[in-house]
């Protein structure tokens, strides 16, 4: 135990030394080499190009353009595969809901006024990130997962009654998580609807202008690049990331006395 | 190589090595909440690595799930099973 206590306290005081070469350092230069490879620089040069839009996404972000247009139809069965995930925990736990008056005063008053201070700002920061994929690191699932852990910090600190009471009961969470898909397959499918309705031709997973189509998503907000579909793409995936995440949280923190239906099957003696 | 470039690779080699020796304690650790917690400490390594290797998008989604929700999802496992190994 003494040789272990030794190596704990080594790795913190190696880790609080890096971090703060880190924040001396700043961007710490670049790692990489600065000859890019034939891949990269053709990413680079239709990520955001204007004047060659056929084959842009007109997104400064190049991940997400990559990971919402370029490689759409990939991104929508990995949502998918998440969907299915939490589908299968609904059906193991179906049958169980968020029982009133068990012990729901949560954790001490310490914790929940620090939960207050807290949770509003990694919601504001998982908004932002998912909000601003298209505009510097980040994206739907990142923002989702962000948003998601402070609803779990809520859930935890003021008990899973409070967000029951609040109106976030299981089948709400459920009706979030399929909003949220459903939104990004119909951001999907909308410029070919709309080009079967007004004649013409369009692509699913279809953003900007295309060679044969001249129907576009918008790609400008004012005066901020919008990416097109990347916008409503980010903001429908954090919609179902945190629907979801949320919900098999949720699920997982249910008390004996609710899963008792769910466990024993019948009445036991 | 100038030293500005190295840097970041020592950094990152170094950063490796405290991960090492956080996924060696989580393993050995009998008291199983410690053990999610070492966990934590190797996922934030990795986190760091991610960033030193200019992939933002990686770290945060990396920070979240791995500091977040899978300590959370095993801390659930441990309170609804036991807390010490054998």
């Amino acid at each position: 135990m003494k040789l272990s206590d030794v190596i704990i306290g080594v790795s913190m005081a190696m880790l609080a030394v890096l971090i703060s070469y880190l924040m001396v350092y700043g961007g710490l230069g670049p790692i990489a080499s600065y000859s890019l490879r034939p891949l990269a620089t053709s990413f680079l040069n239709y990520t955001y190009n204007p004047w060659n839009v056929v084959y842009s996404a007109l997104s400064p972000e190049a991940v997400t353009a990559i990971v919402w247009d370029f490689r759409g139809l990939d991104t929508y069965f990995e949502t998918s595969v998440l969907f299915i995930a939490i589908v299968g925990l609904v059906a193991l736990f179906r049958g169980a809901s968020i029982a009133q008056g068990i012990s729901s005063r949560g954790l001490s008053i310490i914790v929940k006024t620090s939960t207050k201070i807290v949770a509003p700002l990694i919601l504001v920061a998982g908004a932002s990130l998912a909000f601003h994929g298209h505009l510097s690191p980040g994206g739907g699932f990142q923002g989702g997962a962000f948003m998601a852990v402070a609803m779990v910090l809520i859930a935890i600190t003021f008990s899973i009654e409070f967000l029951h009471q609040k109106g976030l009961s299981l089948s709400t969470l459920l009706t979030i998580r399929c909003v949220g898909l459903l939104a990004i397959a119909v951001v999907s499918v909308y410029l070919l609807v709309k080009a079967v309705l007004l004649g013409g031709s369009a692509y699913i997973f279809q953003n900007m202008v295309r060679i044969n189509s001249s129907y576009s998503m918008p790609s400008w907000f004012i005066d901020r690049p919008l990416g097109g579909a990347l916008f409503f793409f980010n903001l429908s995936e954090s919609i179902a990331v945190i629907g979801g995440l949320t919900l098999g949280a949720i699920l997982l923190l249910l008390r004996e006395e609710e899963l008792r239906a769910v466990i024993g099957g019948e009445e036991r003696e | 190589m100038p030293m500005n470039e190295l840097l970041p690779a020592i950094m990152a080699f170094v950063t490796a090595l405290v991960s090492i020796v956080a996924t060696w304690l989580a393993v050995q650790e009998k008291d199983l909440l410690v053990a999610v917690l070492f966990s934590a400490l190797q996922s934030t390594c990795y986190a760091l690595i991610y960033y030193l290797l200019m992939a933002p998008d990686i770290v945060l989604v990396y920070l979240p799930v791995s500091v977040g929700i899978l300590p959370l999802i095993t801390v659930i496992l441990v309170k609804k099973t036991e807390r010490y190994e054998e």
